[in-house]
């Protein structure tokens, strides 16, 4: 070393005083090895943990849409007016001074006393720790409260805010903003952007937020959202804060939760000492939830609900399907009473979410697949192909009449019939819907002959409906009745086919499992599986874009009936609806005829008794229907709870509906995607 | 610069340029990350040029290098004579800053002369180096007697004390190691040396001990008590006393969070560099106040180049000091008398103490006290003193021939 070399060798003190320095610095250098270079990992996080804060951002939720692209749930803007708290900084401390308490100084030097020198002058108060944090929250509080009240005065509108919410906020949530008026309508929104007396630390944010353009409109099928605080799968799940988002709680929201979420992203909040924002940017980007295509058609489900709450009243309690026969595809299915999704938004109140709880209304339950429902004479369609296959009734009785005392004795029962006493063909007993004839036949044709038939169009199993609001219903199979007779001792009576056979007693069914039965009848036996929705499609313009996921067409296995058993029982639905004359071979149905529909049907009303009372509580009506007669398209299932008779009550209803569909094909193109069942 | 010219150059030495160009290098350093280091504020409040620090900074190395220029105008010797005013001058400004001085922070140091606010402890220290340096550069049989090592004790305890008081103890104990290196290299007996050493040792021993350990009523020595808060957290004792309640020991855990903050920050800031440092302007740790902003362009200037320039850059400033260091012991080695030599000696002792305390503590090697970074730190006072310092250190090598 240089210095060494021309060190004269014997001065000793200033070698030591050099080697000295050189260990000095050696010491120092090494300090910083170890600080900048060894523990470089460490200090380096511990700067990410106290410099950033990281922001959950959750995706834009995907859309929800009929399969024209109408709109059932979408999100519209929110204007939410924010205060950003780093931008009040100066005025926090501006107002900390002008709040803190001032004395006079009397404590000036002696020789400033002495010259004379008017040293008395204002100073602050000395605080303790916790006067200066109370005074400190005030002055915050009290520049807040200022800039909040401005925004009021400029909108007109009473702004609460409190100083509990603030410091929550301030305590809590410092780097973020803080609202302080959500959802502006138009009118005020106007107001706050023409205003230029809004102070610069306040400032209007465009938020997203879920909304039904349709209301209650298919609410059942579309679900509603609540308030979610969950990281879902691949999402950095370890953020400091969480902005608002939902999850599906029911419905397709819930169902396709995952697809139509998409993925949050992260954002990271830069903050300084203080804990205020400086700088944000986003570490992972959110990815935008997938659209929803439905096979639902908005102007049929529009109708079909109208129908209902027009024929019925407006507290009508029912459902309405309206599906392709051949495919399965919804067009409508609506449930009644509905409730409204976007009182979900942002929050439920405690009265709606009370009256959407109400136990007798049940509004939040969809009546077209998850209730149960005595199916009453809309079973008899299954009485006749059982009686048909079995041959009790054939070619020979077809068009023979039968006589009907209006009561039929099963054992020591009596069945009591609406239908005149008089004399009954397979057409007339069907069409006037004769519970004589048909207990007598199916009766005749047995309980198994009944049970085949009832398993083959699956009755008590569940329609697998993607919304997972599916009801099996129950229906006496070989295994049921082995419980049955274990568990409560039941033992199968010729009173209990007699009553299966005018669709009472042991058997309860969902709309929706009726629809599949009338596709099958009208289509010739198979058994569809019914489709809500069509395909997942992404957002446009995404760069990765893996092409819509099309949902397949299914069916669920075949009823074996001879064609020409479907075919007899289809020419009965007809004459039921176009026998319109008054008289004795009047049809049911009749009020449901639309010229040019050619609708087949057969109506039901079902005695609803509580357990162990004879009285009837309730009359469930039913109108289970297909169109046209002649190439079937469309089946149509309208049940109505509370109602009077299948005819008067149900028919009117279908009618609306088949209106409504004859208007669509007229207006334009409505065919069905695919036709699975050829004939 | 004429001292090159062929008349002088039998009496003068060459310009030393190893030491000028380090020490211009860390000026501009400085004023580059003083700069840095203010910027936060200095954008929000919108300051003209000549409010800004490093612009202020640029003005006081100015008037610094011109004062080191006119040190070396006049010889070392001619400046020696004045030795005796200018330490009783410098007494009696720091006796004067307790009746007039600026107070800052609940201590008081500084004058104020209106364009800045001058520390006189800062001059003492170079006045304290003049005095002994004179008063040891007596042949070595007067140095043997007692009276006279007692007086060199005295002239060194004297400064010590005033500016204790004020209390500034990191600059006050600056005057130890200068002192006592300035006797060992000027020739006090060893044996004087050695009991000295081992009395000041026992003595600060005792006084830790007494400080941090000794129970309520049992402490003779009364520091202010951030003074013994910062030692509690350089040896990184609690602050609750053992039978504190569970309330007290929560308050005190949050107090001592508080007062260990700046040491925390300041490790993190320096860590955070890494290898090549976040670059000049960049990096949370200094512009988003989590070091503390009143520190930052002064005592903790170091952090900031560490944040920002990593390793390399404190390694660099590192060598830049052990230059000047290592230029100053030759230029004490070659000098043409002991005044000459205990000068330079003592200058190079006072740059050391600075640089080893003030990096030492950036690292959390030191405790912390208020020394400054000769050079780098902002402040008048500190970065004209430094520069005069280093003038004087130049002249012991310019007139190192002449007779």
């Amino acid at each position: 070393m240089f210095t060494f070399d021309q060190l004269k060798q014997n001065d000793v003190p200033l070698r030591v005083l050099a080697l000295g320095m050189l260990a000095g610095l050696l010491i120092l250098l090494g300090g910083l090895w170890w600080v900048q270079i060894i523990s470089y990992h460490r200090h380096t996080d511990n700067e990410r943990n106290q410099s950033y804060r990281t922001v959950r951002i959750p995706a834009i939720r995907g859309k929800i849409l009929d399969r024209d692209g109408h709109v059932l749930a979408e999100n519209r803007p929110s204007y939410n007016v924010n205060l950003y708290l780093e931008e009040l900084r100066p005025q926090f401390a501006e107002e900390f001074r002008r709040l803190r308490p001032m004395r006079e100084d009397t404590n000036a030097p002696a020789w400033r006393r002495w010259l004379g020198i008017d040293t008395s002058k204002a100073v602050p108060v000395r605080l303790t720790v916790s006067q200066r944090t109370a005074l400190n929250n005030r002055a915050r509080f009290n520049v807040a409260a200022r800039a909040v009240q401005q925004v009021s005065q400029v909108i007109g509108v009473e702004i609460p805010f409190t100083e509990e919410e603030f410091t929550k906020h301030f305590i809590s949530l410092r780097a973020l903003r803080m609202p302080i008026i959500e959802n502006l309508d138009g009118a005020l929104l106007a107001r706050f952007l023409e205003s230029t007396a809004l102070p610069p630390s306040v400032d209007l944010e465009i938020d997203p937020l879920r909304y039904y353009p349709q209301g209650r409109t298919a609410a059942h099928l579309v679900g509603y959202l609540v308030k979610d605080t969950d990281s879902k799968r691949d999402e950095v799940s370890d953020v400091t804060y969480r902005l608002t988002d939902y999850r599906g709680n029911l419905g397709l929201e819930r169902v396709f939760d995952q697809e139509l979420r998409g993925r949050a992203g992260v954002k990271a909040v830069l903050v300084n000492n203080l804990g205020y924002r400086e700088a944000e940017n986003i570490w992972y980007p959110n990815e935008p939830g997938k659209n929803l295509m439905l096979t639902l058609d908005l102007p049929l489900q529009q109708a079909a609900e109208e129908a209902l709450y027009r024929e019925v009243g407006p507290d009508a309690a029912g459902a309405i399907i309206v599906m392709d026969a051949n495919n399965g595809d919804l067009y409508a299915l609506a449930s009644a009473p509905a409730y409204d999704p976007n009182d979900f938004i942002p929050r439920i109140s405690n009265e709606k979410m009370a009256a959407y709880h109400d136990e007798k209304t049940k509004p939040m339950r969809n009546r077209a697949t998850q209730e149960n429902y005595r199916p009453g004479s809309v079973f008899k369609i299954v009485t006749a192909l059982a009686g048909l296959q079995s041959g009790v009734i054939n070619e020979r009785n077809i068009h023979e009449p039968f006589y009907s005392p209006k009561y039929i004795m099963v054992g020591n029962a009596r069945f009591e019939d609406e239908a005149p006493i008089g004399d009954y063909t397979f057409e007339r007993a069907f069409i006037k819907s004769s519970n004589t004839y048909f207990i007598h036949y199916g009766l005749e044709a047995g309980f198994a002959a009944m049970q085949r038939a009832g398993m083959e169009l699956q009755f008590g199993q569940s329609m697998s409906l993607p919304t997972r609001q599916n009801n099996a219903g129950n229906f006496p199979t070989p295994e049921w009745i082995e419980q049955m007779k274990v568990n409560q001792g039941l033992r199968w009576l010729d009173g209990d086919t007699a009553n299966l056979c005018i669709g009472q007693g042991y058997l309860d069914v969902t709309p929706l499992q009726v629809a599949v039965m009338i596709a099958a009848v009208a289509n010739g036996g198979t058994i569809v599986q019914p489709r809500l929705v069509d395909r997942i499609v992404a957002q446009p313009g995404l760069d990765d874009d893996p092409g819509p996921r099309v949902m397949p067409y299914e069916t669920r296995g075949r009823a074996e009936f001879a064609p020409e058993h479907f075919a007899l029982v289809r020419k009965a639905m007809r004459a039921d609806v176009a026998n319109v004359a008054p008289g004795p071979n009047q049809g049911t149905g009749w009020r449901a005829e639309v010229p040019g529909m050619n609708i087949c049907a057969k109506t039901g009303t079902a005695e609803n008794k509580r357990p162990g009372s004879s009285r009837v509580d309730r009359k469930d009506v039913w109108f289970a229907s297909f169109a046209p007669y002649e190439d079937p398209k469309y089946v149509v299932i309208v049940m109505v709870e509370g109602g009077v008779f299948g005819g008067t009550t149900a028919a009117p209803v279908a009618k609306k509906i088949y209106q409504a569909i004859q208007k669509r094909e007229q207006s334009g193109e409505f065919p069905a995607r695919q036709r699975l069942v050829q004939r | 610069m004429t001292f090159e010219n062929s008349t002088n150059k039998e009496r003068l030495g060459s310009i030393e340029w190893l030491l000028l160009l380090a020490t211009v290098c860390l000026v501009v350093i400085g004023v580059a990350f003083i700069s840095s280091a203010r910027s936060p504020a200095e954008m929000a409040e919108d300051y003209s040029l000549f409010r800004q620090f490093y612009f202020k900074q640029l003005l006081f190395a100015g008037l610094g290098l011109s004062a080191a220029l006119i040190v070396n105008l006049l010889d070392y010797h001619t400046l020696a004579r004045w030795s005796l005013v200018f330490y009783w001058a410098c007494i009696g400004l720091l006796l004067l800053v307790p009746l007039i001085g600026v107070s800052a922070g609940g201590a008081t140091r500084w004058l104020n002369l209106g364009l800045f606010n001058f520390q006189p402890s800062e001059l003492t220290k170079l006045a304290f180096i003049f005095m002994l340096a004179s008063f040891l550069a007596r042949p070595d049989q007067e140095l043997r007697t007692v009276g006279n090592f007692w007086k060199a004790i005295g002239m060194m305890v004297l400064p010590f004390l005033i500016i204790l008081k004020e209390p500034d103890l990191g600059s006050a104990l600056i005057f130890i190691p200068v002192g006592l290196v300035m006797m060992f290299v000027g020739n006090i007996p060893p044996r004087y040396l050695a009991k000295l050493m081992g009395g000041a040792a026992l003595l600060i021993a005792l006084v830790l001990v007494d400080v941090l350990f000794a129970p309520k009523g049992y402490q003779f020595i009364q520091l202010e008590t951030y003074q013994k808060q910062r030692l509690m957290v350089y040896f990184g004792l609690d602050f609750a006393p053992d039978n504190a309640t569970e309330a007290e020991r929560r308050a005190a855990r949050q107090l001592q969070e508080e007062k260990s903050y700046q040491v925390r920050q300041a490790l993190i800031t320096v860590g955070s560099g890494g290898v090549w440092g976040k670059g000049w302007r960049q990096g949370n740790q200094t512009l988003k106040g989590y070091l503390p902003p009143g520190a930052a362009h002064n005592d903790f200037i170091f952090s900031v180049i560490a944040e920002q320039k990593g390793f390399i850059g404190s390694a660099t400033v590192l060598v830049l000091y052990g230059v000047i260091l290592f230029t100053g012991i030759r230029i004490a080695s070659q000098a043409r008398d002991r005044l000459g030599k205990l000068l330079a000696v003592g200058v190079v002792t006072l740059v050391f103490s600075h640089v080893f305390i003030n990096i030492g503590m950036n690292i959390r090697l030191m405790p912390v006290t208020g020394v400054p970074l000769p050079l780098l730190s902002y402040g008048g006072t500190s970065v004209i003193v430094s520069l005069l310092a280093i003038g004087v250190l130049h002249n012991v090598h310019l007139y190192r021939r002449a007779y």
